[in-house]
């Protein structure tokens, strides 16, 4: 019995030390240094890796909010790929290839924001509805291509409604509810929870004061890198 | 479920004032919205409405004594050489550089585009 108490104990530990948290600073020391902190921020088309086809411009429309609110220039999403579609380029990954100093070159951006939508699963489960988003995102330096920030991570997103008492009438309200889904604040809210982790920005009034906040799950830096590939 | 949802929907409309100034201290109007509406359906309808919600961005904010937030001046100077209207356009955009400076390169480069009247950049 004892055995078994120290087993679960050392499989507690080794869990809890899998999820190592680091802060802002040692996560991203680049996003710190004067000479390499970018300014502006370029973000191209996201690049969606799922079934649901309306999800890559639903993120698209939802992205500058945050970025800007974390005190960064963001280039206007909106005339960036006005530009990339007349250069036939409507999603994230034709650009993967190129060399992130074009970017410096012909739109003066510091640095470039990569998406990947991994995952966008609705569930729909007679009396609850929700939808599981899976979201890696990469900021690479145009000045040396060098990884600024990353961060990957997966949300579940409740989207059913309150419950009325009756379930016949739950079950009716929610079959609506993931019919009409306001999806906006969805996409708000997990770009939200990434951009948590994102080093304050320029325009931001806690710029390079925000170094010692432990945010940064360390395991989900590491994963937005390793699908890059 | 749905309770606590509620619960984090209420605080965080709380502590963002309403949600009419964002936690970056800028204020977004209806911006992701239309923004999205003009992406699934580009009509004059819809670019209408995204440049009344880019005006009204730029209303509120002076209003409220905000910094217009980044790309809007020159979203909305997008729209209006759209249509034609290249002076309404500039003024936008210089209101761009003038705001955020890192976007002078941007600029100049959409300014360009308008001078010639065409729409013929290279990547």
């Amino acid at each position: 019995m004892k055995f078994k108490l120290i087993v679960v104990a050392a499989f507690t530990l080794f869990i809890a030390g899998c999820a190592e948290v680091e802060t802002k600073m040692q996560a991203y020391p680049k996003m710190y240094s004067p000479s390499e902190k970018p300014v502006s921020m370029l973000v191209v088309p996201v690049v969606n890796k799922t079934t649901a086809a309306d999800a890559g411009d639903l993120i698209n429309s939802t992205l500058t909010v945050p970025f800007a609110d974390n005190g960064y220039y963001v280039l206007p999403v909106s005339i960036v790929s006005d530009i990339f579609q007349r250069e036939g380029i409507v999603e994230g990954s034709q650009i993967l290839g190129l060399p992130a100093s074009v970017f410096k070159n012909n739109f003066g951006a510091d640095s470039v924001l990569y998406i990947t939508i991994n995952k966008w699963d609705t569930n729909y489960v007679v009396l609850a509805a929700n939808v599981t988003v899976g979201m890696s995102y990469i900021l690479v330096s145009t000045a040396d291509n060098s990884v600024l920030w990353s961060y990957d991570q997966q949300i579940v997103v409740d989207t059913g409604g309150q419950s009325s008492g009756f379930i016949l009438l739950d079950i009716v309200q929610t079959a609506i509810n993931t019919a009409i889904t306001d999806y906006i604040p969805i996409a708000r809210q997990v770009n939200a929870t990434a951009v948590a982790t994102l080093p304050y920005g320029k325009y931001h009034p806690q710029v390079g004061q925000d170094g010692d906040m432990e945010v940064v799950l360390k395991s989900a830096r590491e994963k937005a890198l390793d699908q890059s590939d | 479920m749905s309770k606590s949802l509620a619960l984090v929907v209420f605080l965080v409309a709380v502590v963002s004032g309403c949600s009419t100034v964002s936690p970056g201290g800028y204020f977004w109007g209806n911006y992701s919205y239309t923004y999205h509406d003009l992406i699934k359906n580009p009509s004059t309808e819809s670019r209408a409405a995204h440049q009344k919600s880019l005006r009204n961005i730029i209303t509120e904010s002076q209003e409220k004594s905000l910094r217009v937030p980044p790309g809007i001046h020159a979203e909305l100077g997008n729209l209006l050489a759209f249509d034609n209207q290249t002076d309404a356009a500039v003024t936008e955009f210089s209101k761009e550089v003038k705001l955020y400076p890192e976007s002078t390169i941007f600029i100049e480069r959409l300014l360009s585009g308008v001078s010639k009247g065409s729409e013929e950049d290279e990547i």
